[in-house]
């Protein structure tokens, strides 16, 4: 994976763990919850959570492992800011889906379920997301972009940089 | 009850019984890979498959209930067609490397292919080809050969307790290991190994060195612990290329731990002595048997026609009762000499004279059985999974099956505590003081504790809630039973406890309901046989009081001849040679230099000796200062038998011949008595056992489980045969004695002047020596299988405290104290008590024992050694 050591591996507290078991009683059957919460909130599952999370739980770490690796709704691995859900199901296929997906490749220098150096970015073909009649189309942290071109999408990424920047400057200046 | 008939035999079992059982009932076998009856069942490998007449389906037969009038068929052509297309599916994905695989000759699954699986496959196959995960230096995991039977992972969740591996990913990408693809950390019991039936977890100690089916297989018993474990010694060319058991075997039912598995470098290593040797010119040279016995018998000759008392005999607590028998005759008959004394002596003896004084006995009333049946489990000092592998297991299951309330009464957490209903944390010394406090809550009928009681524990560590809790679960359970340990039996006032224990025992009635009582775990293989035996100075055989004339007449009668009654245990030896009374010194695998501190005061002392004879396997301090040291058989290389903690009386086999020109220390006994023209009246060890039977019919050899494997891979006998030990019928005879002892004056107790505990510095720790699980005795340091697991002795300290420093585990640290200062690497440890460090006894050196003041103390009552606990300053180098 292109994945840089200055991207943000999130160092979460235990205490921050237990507040999200207690949430759920510390009961043994929410795991998959307390998983999928933590992922939520911090956009991947870090390996260091697993042991606290167990301990809180009752469960060996080998089992959290277990059902971490089980589903593929977890992600182990810090993740992008924008998840470029590409669809490539059978009516984008043949829209040219295929066209958009390696034309975000070659923009963002990643291959699928790569992120970009910067962490800004996450490609991640999906095989049908529904709306076949705006193919083909992509799905961007629960936003719909359809009737893409190549060069549509090279836009849509500038705006999301853009976003992005812009977002930084707004959070950044408050605190001076 | 429930009627059925297996391929057209009517059977009859009790209801919810599974028709693999049913089957078995019925005297037929049906193959299996992932059932064990030790487990609950998984159903998962689909292979014993059978066939409903009625239904014309196929169900499993592991994990399906029997209903009335079912028939089942376990051998019908659809039942084969079932297993065959089941082993075709297995064997989709499995490289079928079986000529190199270690596992080839012994694996279940090839067997199975040749009895039911088909010479071609339907399927495509596409074989695995991942590389092996070779990040742990003792288990390889292979997950090409794997058919995710998840039987390593159950016996490591179910059995084990230990949750190192589990499954990781899902579908044809599942593959077993440890967490986070990390390096396999876990207590390498290697059951998972054991219980594979395909090579997917292999030994890496060994791995493409043997073929299964040229070695020689020798069934023997460890002496590592006192958990008695059967074991299976596989040997090819005299040399021991791996040790493992048989799924059911023994009192340890086919588990063993890393001791027992890995534990056989040492003894097959260059350290090894293979020749007696001979002190000339202040240098040990070597020499022959026949130059040297007649030498030293005529030594001892001559120091023996002195007078009564010149010579002192040690005994190590590993030695089979055949050695100990002859060796605590010839001290007392040949040599007139009552200065003898075992290994016991470093606390075991603090438990053990109480124990024969209020009940005769030494076997306990309650096994592993009676565990598993408890309703109530105290732990008192002990780190059971660690100091007896086994018996920590039956507390887990006891636990996890039974629901039984355990409480655990230590300074830190230990592998049981996550199990535990309370943890009572109680600094080392405490421990009379606290079963008193104990005995006063329970005698009391006050629903809660005194403001005084309460200050009281608390000052000790104690939490008064968990006492009390502890008091009232006492009150109400039906079973309980006590355990005690090294820690326990080693402390400064482990006597006072013990007898403490046994009054709170006798008083409740614990000692005489049945299913209730005290188990005790010796320190090593035979600590209880060898006590028996008469291998201390406070009894004969058959544990008859030697200062007592009428009992001690028992033995003079029978041997015709006088035997000494003064003496003494290890304090009144060295207080004995320091004297000049005590002139010659026989060790047999004893090395007090070892395990006493001070070693230069002591060295002195032994220096005064004329004479020093030491038989051991291996040199040590006290072997270079002996004028003979004589090379001794290891337990591979002898027979004879040991009595486990249960009070099981099993056989050692010889597996390997003895190496070099070592001899037993029993034959060396006879032969030097037959030296000195006082032959013992054995031509053999063989004969000693005899006699030992003779006189002691309920020690003659016994077992659990002995005949529960038939031998056939994957055929298990599901009857299961259980033996109780013999013993146990003598529970009329063990409580007669009580009352006597209950009337005797209790021991003045005073509070241990340890400093008070919350005016310590953060830097200031108790110190105790513990045990590992890795290691047993200090002579594993030079096993390289066990060197290579854990290499190196490093001081477990608080967590907490770890991390305050910002300390990592190997950071060195020094400790001192006002007699010494070493540096040690630390391990932090989750669980422990804040002021409390402990250390792996195995790796306490002469550079480690200088950290203990310049004397050694023992017990006033019993002459075990006391001081074991030191306060020591421990800080960061930086």
């Amino acid at each position: 994976m292109a994945h840089s050591d200055n991207a943000a591996t999130i160092h979460i507290t235990d205490e921050e763990i237990d507040h999200i078991c207690d949430e759920f009683g510390n009961r043994e059957g929410a795991v998959v919850q307390i998983l999928q919460t933590i992922q939520d909130k911090y956009g991947y599952v870090p390996a260091e959570v697993l042991e606290r999370v167990g301990e809180d739980l009752g469960i060996p770490h080998s089992k959290m492992f277990g059902v971490l690796t089980f589903y593929s709704q977890f992600y182990r691995e810090p993740r992008g800011k924008f998840i470029l859900k590409v669809c490539v199901g059978t009516a984008c296929h043949v829209r040219g889906a295929g066209l958009l997906v390696d034309k975000i490749k070659e923009n963002l220098h990643i291959e699928e379920g790569e992120n970009t150096e910067d962490m800004m970015f996450t490609l991640e073909p999906v095989s049908c997301l529904g709306s076949c009649a705006l193919a083909p189309m992509a799905m961007v942290n629960g936003n719909t972009y359809g009737k893409l071109s190549g060069d549509k999408m090279v836009d849509l990424l500038k705006q999301f940089r853009e976003e992005a920047s812009g977002a930084e400057e707004a959070e950044a200046a408050p605190a001076s | 009850m429930v009627k059925l008939t297996v391929n057209g035999k009517e059977v009859e079992v009790p209801g919810g019984t599974t028709i693999l059982h049913a089957a078995a009932a019925a005297g037929f076998s049906i193959p299996t890979f992932c059932y064990n009856p030790r487990m609950d069942p998984a159903g998962s490998c689909r292979i014993c498959a059978v066939e409903l007449e009625d239904t014309k389906r196929t169900v499993m037969g592991c994990i399906t209930q029997v209903s009335e009038g079912m028939k089942v068929l376990t051998e019908s052509s659809k039942v084969h067609e079932a297993r065959k297309t089941n082993l075709e599916l297995l064997l989709l994905h499995h490289p079928l490397d079986c000529p190199v695989c270690d596992c080839g000759g012994e694996c279940p699954l090839q067997n199975m292919s040749f009895s039911y699986g088909g010479s071609d496959s339907r399927f495509e196959s596409h074989r695995n080809d991942e590389p092996e995960d070779m990040k742990s230096e003792v288990l390889v995991f292979n997950s090409n050969r794997c058919i995710l039977c998840g039987k390593c992972v159950r016996i490591c969740d179910e059995i084990q307790d230990v949750h190192a591996i589990g499954f990781i990913n899902r579908g044809f990408d599942t593959v077993i290991g440890p967490p986070l693809g990390k390096k396999l950390d876990c207590e390498f019991c290697g059951d998972c190994m054991e219980v594979c039936p395909t090579g997917a977890i292999t030994d890496r100690f060994v791995r493409y060195q043997f073929r299964p089916w040229q070695m020689e297989r020798t069934e023997t018993t460890c002496t590592s612990c006192s958990s008695g474990c059967r074991m299976v010694v596989d040997t090819e060319n005299e040399a021991i290329v791996r040790i493992s058991s048989k799924e059911g075997l023994g009192p340890n039912e086919g588990s063993i731990c890393v001791v027992g598995r890995f534990g056989y470098s040492a003894v097959q290593s260059k350290s090894r002595l293979e020749i007696p040797h001979v002190k000339k010119a202040q240098r040990l040279v070597p020499t022959s048997w026949e130059e040297i016995l007649p030498e030293i018998s005529s030594r001892l000759s001559k120091i023996a026609s002195t007078g009564p008392g010149r010579v002192a005999g040690l005994i190590s607590s590993q030695l089979p009762l055949e050695d100990a028998f002859v060796f605590q005759r010839f001290m007392r008959q040949t040599l007139q000499s009552n200065f003898l004394d075992s290994e016991a002596r470093q606390g075991l003896m603090n438990m053990a004279i109480p124990l024969v004084s209020a009940t005769g006995s030494l076997r306990p009333l309650v096994d592993h059985e009676d565990i598993l049946k408890a309703d109530l489990i105290v732990v008192l000092g002990a780190d059971p999974a660690v100091e007896s592998n086994i018996t920590g297991l039956a507390i887990k299951k006891a636990v996890r099956k039974n629901k039984a309330a355990l409480y655990l009464v230590h300074g830190r957490d230990v592998s049981l505590s996550t199990r535990a209903r309370e943890v009572i944390r109680l600094a080392p010394g405490y421990e009379a003081v606290f079963l008193r406090t104990l005995r006063e809550i329970l005698s009391s009928s006050a629903e809660d504790l005194s403001t005084e009681v309460k200050s009281r524990l608390e000052r000790w560590g104690a939490n008064p809630e968990a006492v009390l809790r502890l008091a009232k679960d006492m009150k109400s359970a039906k079973k309980t039973i006590f355990v005690t340990g090294r820690r326990f039996h080693r402390s400064n006032t482990g006597f006072e406890a013990s007898s403490e224990l046994i009054r709170l025992l006798a008083e409740r009635n614990l000692l005489a309901s049945d299913g209730s009582g005290l188990f005790v775990l010796p320190e090593s293989g035979n600590d209880l046989g060898v006590l028996m035996m008469g291998g201390s100075s406070e009894w004969l055989p058959g544990l008859l009081d030697t200062k007592n004339s009428e009992q001690r007449s028992v033995w003079e009668n029978h041997w015709n001849c006088k035997l000494p009654a003064g003496g003494g245990g290890l304090r009144e030896i060295i207080s004995g040679i320091e004297s000049g009374e005590i002139r010659a010194l026989i060790s047999l695998g004893v090395d007090p230099l070892v395990f006493l501190p001070d070693t230069a005061h002591l060295k002195k002392i032994l220096s005064k000796l004329e004479l020093i004879v030491v038989a051991d396997m291996f040199q040590g301090p006290l072997a270079d200062m002996a004028h003979y040291l004589l090379p001794s058989a290891s337990p591979f290389e002898r027979s004879g038998h040991v009595v486990s903690a249960e009070g099981f009386v099993q056989p050692l086999a010889a597996a390997m011949a003895p190496w070099g020109n070592a001899l037993t220390e029993g034959e060396l006994v006879l032969r030097l008595a037959t030296h000195m023209n006082q032959p013992l009246p054995f031509d053999n060890l063989a004969a000693v056992s005899s006699e030992i039977f003779r006189i002691f019919p309920d020690l003659r050899p016994s077992t659990r489980n002995a005949p529960y494997f038939q031998g056939k891979t994957g055929e298990i006998l599901l009857a299961t045969p259980r033996q109780q030990p013999p013993h146990k019928a003598e529970r009329e005879s063990v409580l007669s004695r009580v009352p006597a002892f209950l009337k005797q004056e209790s021991l003045p107790l005073d509070e241990p002047k340890m400093g008070d505990p919350s005016k310590r510095g953060e830097d200031t720790f108790v110190l105790t020596l513990s045990k590992s699980i890795n290691h047993a005795g200090t002579q594993t340091i030079l096993d390289s299988n066990l060197m290579t697991i854990e290499g190196e002795g490093l001081l477990r300290v608080p967590r907490q405290w770890a991390r305050k420093k910002k300390l990592k585990k190997g950071a060195c640290v020094s400790v001192s104290t006002p007699h010494g200062r070493i540096s040690l690497p630390i391990d932090p440890v989750a669980g422990m008590a804040d002021g409390e460090v402990h250390f792996p006894f195995h790796f306490a050196d002469a550079r480690f024992m200088a950290l203990f003041p310049g004397s050694f103390s023992f017990n006033a009552h019993s002459g075990a050694q006391s001081g074991q606990t030191i306060d020591v300053t421990v800080a960061p180098i930086v």
